[in-house]
């Protein structure tokens, strides 16, 4: 691939949020996204590259580099996936007239399988816009194709953080069709999007909502204290008794850390329970997520909760002086939910149960980008 | 098999025997090859003679095989692509030379589909993994030769009753040096809760997302199941098949004679002497006890009885978690969407 990768080893910004994502002073996946697109920005506005293979390896080096910072941030590695999977589009439309030509007759047996029928191709459409003039690897002008192109990246990587800033709103965009009046809905934990899904139906409905504390970082109370100041009639309870009050409740919202290739979901702890209980009642199980949580991951080994642990001292400090020493103390921070416990992921993009979730994902990143 | 290939007119399933020679060459790769070799002995002169021509092709290796199921995933792959493929020569001896050559690439290409599933699958297996598998598949056997070599596994197979081909799967990986023990068919129970997974091969992947696959792999994955056990499948992509059976009895492969009972008139009637026994007739012979195999140590089928057992079973998609194919990791529901793409539209 040439030298010209290694230019971008030391940009400042890239190294800033590593370090910050490693110190976890970025947390959370929707601001782990958001940081990573506007180092992407950056770097692709600085890169010089004269083809597209050039820039795409200097944006896989960067997000290795911050994937690698903080691993359990999935979002990281997803952004980057989904600039990478932009820009190949964009850049496939400006230079669409010379490669048109050439993939016609390889139609082989095993595209066939991968890419089904073969559309009848509108090859001879081509957008007589400047753009088609953009040529790779100009000798005279190496800087003539990034020059061109950079406009369109920008505009692409715009459309990623958009999606991220409005992700909200349109995740709780038909909140009410999905909360009925005198529902009683149970939640676990403080997720931004499941807060403003369970807010957008307040404006419609009247209902309650039932917030496990969930301890021991208690972020519950969070969750029940802002709930209850939107109006919103709110029960806090232990965690202990998720159970006991399943029979009471119509529908558990759950929201994500991420969701896997399988349909499965890594949540805040508690949400194993909260989601077993609700199976056990037959009670619909519903997650609320943004698309960028969308990860091309396994669950490899059916690991339940092995995933990340927080700070052990919120279970047991060091107040408990002799007890400490003997016994090891684990916060795991996340629960592995498997999908066939979940009924169905509302996303920004639309309503999806949990088998397709491997299609969007399939439609969402290239496949030999899975490896960053 | 016979001779018959030296015989001046084509024959299509001598043909196709003539490829399963080689052991890297399976029942689908075979029937696309032997197509491939009809498109050019055909003196077919348009496009519908040619359909024409490899339909029955297809239909006469589809007549005299046993099983036809995975044969018959290849030859609709390949009929299909036959009709799709978007051609402008105008030259039609051309074109027959082009689609027999595209046979041939793929064919080639395919056998390199086993090392990919391997390689995916070993993402799924950690090291001191105990695995499950049953009777003999090569790209099972791939995945699990392949993993041997970063990590250490064991192996429990089952003897697959009553080919016993997991006899075969032992003795490679034995040799291979993974520790590998064969298990009864009637022990897959038992010996359920010491596996961590299990991992079969496939004859074929049908549309709703399950499995057809060699007697016996239905049980297990209900017992995986029970267990809370993953249970993965393997399937090169030109095992996806068109078809959607509901029931087990859906299967292609079956028929009346399957789990027939014998006609109760030669218990009755002759119930005081000893029926005709001379003469071999499958209705009368009925359960073969103890006058028959009398030696108390061991007691086997005969061969009509076995004749009444199926050869494939169906395994629902709902028991199956993973489909590992070349074309990805999918969800057994995944399967469906190639298929689609491939028949549909």
């Amino acid at each position: 691939m040439g030298p010209e990768l290694h230019t971008i080893h030391g940009h400042r910004a890239v190294e800033t949020l590593a370090a910050k994502l490693r110190r976890r002073q970025v947390v959370g996946s929707r601001e782990a996204a958001l940081e990573t697109v506007l180092v992407l920005r950056q770097v692709v506005s600085r890169a010089r590259f004269s083809n597209i293979q050039q820039l795409i390896a200097i944006i896989r080096e960067v997000g290795r580099r911050l994937a690698e910072a903080q691993p359990k941030e999935h979002t990281v590695g997803n952004t980057v996936r989904r600039v990478l999977h932009n820009i190949r589009e964009e850049a496939n439309s400006a230079t669409k007239a010379p490669s048109a030509t050439t993939s016609r007759n390889v139609y082989t047996i095993s595209k066939f399988v991968l890419q089904g029928q073969p559309r009848k191709q509108t090859a001879s459409v081509p957008k007589s816009e400047a753009i088609a003039t953009l040529r790779e690897d100009d000798p005279d002008d190496p800087d003539s194709f990034a020059r061109g192109l950079k406009p369109v990246l920008m505009e692409a990587i715009q459309d990623v953080l958009d999606e991220l800033e409005t992700v909200y709103e349109n995740v709780s965009k038909n909140a009410k069709d999905h909360i009925h009046s005198d529902e009683i809905i149970l939640t676990i934990g403080h997720s931004k999007t499941v807060e403003a899904f369970l807010k957008s139906a307040a404006h419609y409905r009247n209902y309650t909502v039932i917030v496990a504390e969930t301890g021991p970082s208690y972020s519950g109370h969070d969750m029940a204290r802002s709930l209850s100041n939107a109006g919103i009639s709110t029960f806090l309870v232990p965690d202990s008794s998720i159970f006991a009050i399943m029979s009471r409740v119509n529908k558990v919202i759950l929201g994500a850390h991420a969701i896997l290739a399988n349909g499965g979901l890594v949540a805040v702890a508690g949400s194993l329970l909260a989601a077993t209980a609700a199976q056990a009642h037959s009670t619909p199980v519903v997650v609320c997520a943004g698309q960028f949580k969308l990860t091309p991951l396994w669950n490899l080994y059916h690991d339940y909760g092995a995933l990340d642990f927080a700070d052990p001292s919120s279970v047991l400090g060091f107040e408990e002086g002799k007890l400490v020493e003997r016994v090891d103390v684990v916060n795991p921070y996340y629960d592995y939910v498997g999908p066939e416990l979940v009924d169905v992921f509302i996303t920004n993009d639309g309503d999806h149960p949990p088998s397709s979730v491997y299609r969007l994902i399939k439609e969402t990143y290239d496949d030999d980008d899975h490896e960053l | 098999m016979s001779e018959l290939a030296q015989s001046t007119a084509f024959d299509i399933y001598a043909t196709f025997q003539q490829f399963l020679q080689d052991d890297q060459i399976s029942p689908p790769l075979a029937a696309i090859l032997s197509l491939a070799e009809a498109i050019v002995k055909s003196n077919a002169g348009t496009m519908f003679e040619l359909v024409q021509a490899l339909n029955d092709g297809a239909e006469e290796l589809k007549r005299r095989s046993k099983n036809p199921i995975s044969l018959n995933a290849g030859c609709e792959l390949f009929i299909a692509f036959v009709t799709l493929f978007p051609h402008e020569s105008d030259n039609f001896a051309e074109l027959k030379k082009e689609l027999e050559q595209q046979g041939r690439t793929y064919a080639r290409e395919a056998i390199s589909f086993r090392d990919k599933i391997a390689e995916l699958a070993l993402g799924f297996i950690k090291d001191d993994a105990v695995i499950l598998t049953h009777s003999y598949s090569r790209v099972v056997l791939k995945a699990l030769l392949h993993a041997h070599k970063t990590k250490r596994i064991s192996v429990y197979v089952t003897e697959s009753r009553p080919r016993g081909l997991g006899l075969k799967t032992h003795e490679a990986l034995t040799a291979a040096g993974i520790p590998c023990t064969v298990v009864l068919d009637s022990a897959v129970a038992y010996v359920m809760d010491r596996v961590d997974f299990v991992l079969v091969g496939s004859e074929a992947v049908v549309e709703s997302g399950g499995l057809i696959n060699y007697v016996g792999s239905n049980q297990m994955a209900i017992i995986a199941k029970a267990a809370n056990k993953p249970f993965y499948a393997l399937a090169e992509s030109y095992k996806f098949h068109r078809l959607f059976p509901l029931s087990q009895y859906d299967l292609p492969t079956h028929n009346p004679n399957i789990l027939s009972f014998p006609t109760p008139t030669a218990r009755s009637a002759g119930h005081g002497d000893a029926p005709s026994s001379a003469i071999p007739d499958a209705t009368t012979k009925g359960p073969v006890y103890p006058e028959t195999s009398s030696s108390s140590t061991e007691r086997a089928m005969s061969q009509e009885q076995i004749a009444k057992n199926p050869g494939v079973d169906y395994t629902r998609p709902d028991l199956i978690s993973l489909v590992f194919s070349d074309v990805g990791i999918l969800t057994p529901e995944g399967v469906s969407q190639y298929l689609v793409g491939m028949f549909a539209g």
